[in-house]
């Protein structure tokens, strides 16, 4: 969207910035919300599928035929049963959704069974026979890359990658401007230090599930639980060897997503097995498949060397970022560099970064892949580095701050942001000046997201009554029926509560890419918006008409259709139900639609600040306090920005102190369960403390960014600094567990 | 789950006979069994429910003075309880509210979970085990992880502990199963300090005995200053090494006598 198409838009707000009742409350209080397992259908089967135990094997035999014959078995299918001439992506999902000859990682897919009941579909795979030939693995990132590391897949080097590198790197990306080397040599002080984090899973509570019918003939139906159903279309289409329309997909409420429902696992074997059985199959991962085989982090190392004034001026920074997407080409490794210095104003600086392939599930998205571990590294460098100084790391930070027109990091210049606003109101929070008592810590740091836009298609219907319904294609993963109900309100003039939004099917709607990208709030916002606006307009010229006057001498305001001045007219304004109750008679149902790839999406900046207590005895970190200072841009329904910023503090909190993907020497996950993967519960936490800044986003009608993943960005950062303020002793490995902690404190204390 | 014939008697002899059925398997709260069946690790042909039994739940004090807490009593009743606040303080961390309010003494006894805590509480206190047959003492009841002086059958109906003067329990949680990745229980009794460690040990509860004469000798932090735990024999896993473990007993128990009450 070019900037000025927006110039004469309001700045005053009835609904937008107003905190009603979410809509699906009631629904998912009352049980009635249906998730991705809700669903049933007449002759439906159940599904399982076999997982490889190992990590590294070469398939030698699949026998199915006891399996076959088990009592209710109606389908089994292999890799067989998929497309082949893959290519792309495409060749990649289908090589994690089913394994081809070889087994690359614990818990891939090998095989997949439906039978009447689910008991008989367990009893049955107990049944099938694989025969594996197990071969060297590796499940480490440094190690992957070392000499000698046994190879994932020959020749999956992109050509990026500098010669002779291990061909388990098989993505390199490398950013920056100015001259680092002249930079360090300006600096007083200059550090240069190792980061690693291990992955960690996005935690959702719901696993993976839907419901397919496929006919031999291709075509089909499917219910699931996705934050992208025209990518899940698209996907299964290709991997099924179908055209893509012949498929309808329908998003069912989703239980938590936060990128990792962006991909697609299970959806084309249930789909391949309802084909070869010609019944419904219904597929629902148990959670210890949801930990072995959905999209976990990338673990990552990290070398960050910065350099600075003996004022806080940073005169050189260079990051190298080496990530792994397990056992396929796409750790974001790329975006780990771009965002790593993005908070900075910058001379110089450099970063690359390699993605490196080992036996490790394909990892997904989770919150800005790839920002929150480089966050990590950079600020605690620079907390190191004030901390040496003895300089506020905060003021350091504002020195440094990117602003509007700064040359980011990685490239372009920055349209209007709001990273010294934040960094203003977290040094003037009461937090911030707040005593801190023996053995506690703060830690601040700063954060950025890209934030995307997105192909983006709305609908928004009248009813005869005044009432409107807003089709949109983006799953509601963070409130956004509200606030697409909010916004619309905003431009029609009737009350949020006789909106009523709903996530359309593929076949309702235009295509929409993932809800993905903190994007929803900004582009499905804008469409809604400007499929308001269409509406509007339809309203406007039926009033016209009827008052026999030119459309564009009739103008919108808080429902009601006018004269725009006495020139237009003397009548009385004519009000939305007045035009809706008559307008299969006047011209025929009113809607208003809009579909683009809005661009505009607008970066986002965040500044955390954390206390924490470190029990010297145990190592047991207790976070005291916690305050999230973000630019919302515009926070249209303000409750669910907050939410959303206190959610990223809380699975930031989870994966600086205890989350992590633990492998055993056999290269197994070891703890792949709730009751052994430690996510954050209420009672961990303090009430985490929230200020929305808005500094408008100029590609927005009404200013909004995205908020959804800036707020993952800073706590691994934040917390980590907060807990080696606390020790004494920098904790460069994450998580900082109790037994990670109290070793470096003992290190420390034997010097 | 496999498929199971379900009876809820309202006797203990009921519940005794219905137990020398074929196949046949108490259940109590069934925080641990319920979870077994799910996933079809257990195929018992019949769940005899001890929770219907009047005899068998709630809290007195008999008259040598000792709690007696019948043995379908859930946690949280003991919580809520005031005549040994050691061992209401120990049932008030067990698990969440929904554990505590299906969970029974009973049935965490009878598992003998290495990382429960109620284990801690009934050695700790050398407490008396009475069951439909006989009495036996904590010192004998417990055999190692998941194992006890239980025969086939046999069901806990009452658990008696002698009240100290000052008691406490300290547990450093695994902080995703919030099980005792370490849980200590101190008590003071007039003839001398019982100090019983759980989570830590691969032979499950065990008494302290180092730290029982050094605290029976002068019952302050500072007493068991400079004892530990052999690290060998400790439970070394994802969630913390033996040495890890062994450290932290140390570091409960000193915290356990500092919080006594």
């Amino acid at each position: 969207m070019a900037r000025d198409e927006f110039e004469a838009e309001r700045t005053t707000y009835n609904f937008v910035g107003t905190r009603p009742d979410r809509p699906d409350g009631i629904d998912k209080v009352t049980g009635r919300a249906r998730f991705g397992a809700d669903m049933t259908a007449p002759g439906m089967l159940h599904a399982v599928i076999l997982r490889s135990p190992h990590a590294h094997a070469k398939i030698v035999k699949i026998d199915t035929s006891k399996a076959e014959a088990a009592p209710g078995v109606k389908a089994i299918v292999t890799r067989a049963d998929f497309a082949d001439g893959l290519d792309g992506e495409n060749w990649n999902i289908l090589e994690n959704v089913m394994a081809g000859d070889t087994a690359l990682y614990d818990g891939h897919a090998v095989c997949a069974l439906a039978a009447t009941s689910m008991l008989e579909a367990r009893d049955a795979a107990k049944l099938v026979e694989i025969e594996y030939e197990r071969i060297p693995h590796v499940t480490d990132v440094d190690k992957a890359m070392a000499p000698g590391a046994p190879v994932i897949r020959e020749g999956a080097d992109d050509g990026s990658v500098p010669a002779g590198m291990h061909p388990n790197v098989v993505r390199y990306h490398e950013s920056g401007h100015g001259d680092v080397e002249a930079g360090f040599a300006k600096a007083d002080l200059v550090l240069e230090e190792t980061f690693k984090t291990e992955a960690t899973h996005q935690g959702y509570i719901e696993p993976h599930a839907c419901l397919g019918h496929m006919g031999t003939d291709g075509k089909g139906e499917l219910w699931c639980c996705t934050q992208g159903h025209w990518n899940v279309q698209k996907v299964c289409a290709a991997l099924l060897g179908t055209e893509t329309s012949a498929l309808r997909v329908t998003a069912s409420e989703i239980g938590g997503g936060f990128g990792g429902k962006t991909a697609v696992f299970i959806e084309p074997v249930a789909l391949a097995l309802s084909r070869k059985a010609n019944r419904p199959v219904k597929l629902v991962m148990p959670r210890a498949d949801v930990f072995r085989a959905t999209g976990p982090t990338s673990p990552a190392s990290m070398d960050i060397k910065i350099g600075m004034t003996k004022d806080g001026t940073i005169t050189a920074a260079k990051g190298v970022f080496r990530l792994s997407g397990g056992a396929f080409p796409e750790a974001p490794m790329e975006f780990s560099a771009m965002c790593a210095f993005a908070c900075y104003d910058l001379e110089n600086v450099l970063q690359m970064g390699y993605d490196v392939m080992s036996n490790r599930p394909k990892q997904a998205a989770y919150r800005a892949p790839g920002a929150p571990m480089a966050a990590f590294a950079v600020e605690s460098v620079l907390d190191e580095m004030c901390n040496q100084l003895g300089l506020d790391p905060l003021e350091v930070r504002l020195k440094n701050a990117a602003k509007t027109g700064s040359k980011a990091s990685y490239g372009p210049r920055f349209d209007q942001i709001g990273l010294v606003e934040t960094l203003e109101a977290a040094i003037n929070h009461p937090h911030y000046k707040a005593p801190l008592a023996e053995g506690q810590g703060r830690g601040v740091a700063c954060g950025f997201w890209f934030n995307h836009g997105g192909e983006t298609s709305v609908s928004l219907m009248l009813s005869e009554d005044g009432t409107a319904q807003i089709a949109v294609g983006t799953p509601d993963i963070g409130g956004s029926r509200a606030s697409m109900a909010l916004m619309a309100a905003e431009v029609l003039g009737i009350p949020y509560e006789n909106i009523r939004c709903v996530i359309a099917d593929t076949s309702s709607l235009g295509y929409n890419e993932i809800s993905h990208g903190s994007r929803v709030t900004y582009a499905s916002g804008l469409a809604t918006i400007k499929a308001a606006k269409d509406a509007v307009n339809r309203m406007c010229q039926r009033a016209a008409a009827k008052w026999g006057i030119d459309p564009d001498a009739v103008y919108w305001e808080d429902g009601y259709a006018k004269p725009s001045g006495p020139n237009a007219g003397e009548f009385d304004p004519m009000h939305i139900t007045e035009i809706t109750a008559n307008m299969g008679a006047t011209g025929g149902p009113i809607n208003g639609h809009f579909e683009a790839t809005p661009e505009g999406a607008g970066v986002s900046f965040g500044t955390h600040i954390v206390d924490a207590e470190v029990d010297p005895e145990t190592g047991h970190t207790k976070i005291l306090r916690y305050t999230v200072v973000q630019d919302a841009g515009k926070a249209v329904h303000p409750t669910y920005v907050e939410g959303q910023y206190q959610g990223g503090a809380v699975q930031g909190i989870g994966w600086a102190l205890n989350e992590e993907y633990i492998y055993g020497e056999d290269g197994s996950l070891q703890n792949a369960l709730f009751l052994d993967y430690r996510v954050p519960v209420a009672s961990d936490l303090p009430m985490i403390d929230t200020v929305i800044v808005e500094v408008p986003n100029p590609g927005h009608p009404f200013g909004v960014r995205g908020v959804g993943e800036t707020g993952i960005v800073p706590p691994l950062a934040a917390i980590a600094n907060a807990v080696s303020n606390a020790a004494g002793v920098r904790m460069r490995q994450l998580p900082a567990s109790p037994p990670r902690i109290l070793a470096a404190l003992k290190d420390r204390d034997a010097g | 789950m496999y498929a199971f014939e379900f009876e809820k008697p309202a006797t203990i002899a009921d519940a005794v006979a219905a137990l020398g059925g074929e196949e046949a398997q108490a259940l109590g709260g069934g925080q641990t069994l319920i979870p077994t069946l799910k996933q079809r690790l257990a195929q018992p042909g019949t769940l005899v429910s001890l929770k219907g039994i009047p005899e068998m739940a709630g809290i007195c004090v008999a008259d040598d003075g000792a709690l007696a807490v019948g043995g379908a009593t859930t946690h949280a009743t003991v919580a809520a309880s005031t005549e040994y606040p050691g061992l209401a303080g120990l049932a008030s961390h067990i698990g969440d509210p929904a554990v505590r309010n299906r969970g029974t003494i009973g049935g965490s006894l009878a598992n003998n979970d290495p990382a429960a805590c109620y284990p801690a509480a009934a050695l700790g206190s050398g407490a008396t085990i009475k069951t439909n047959t006989r009495e036996i003492a904590a010192d004998d009841y417990f055999q190692g992880m998941f194992t006890t002086a239980l025969e086939d059958g046999e069901i806990i109906t009452e658990v008696r502990f002698p009240v100290p003067e000052v008691s406490n329990y300290q547990k450093f949680v695994q902080p995703a199963s919030r099980f005792a990745l370490v849980g200590v229980f101190v008590a003071k009794y007039a003839d001398g300090v019982r100090v019983a460690v759980t989570g830590a040990s691969e032979d499950g509860v065990f008494r302290w005995s180092e730290a029982e004469a050094a605290l029976s000798a002068n019952f302050a932090p500072e007493a068991i200053e400079g004892l530990s735990v052999d690290a060998d024999g400790m439970i070394g896993d994802i969630h913390g090494s033996k040495a890890y473990r062994a450290h932290l007993v140390g570091v409960m128990t000193k915290r356990a006598v500092a919080a006594a009450s």
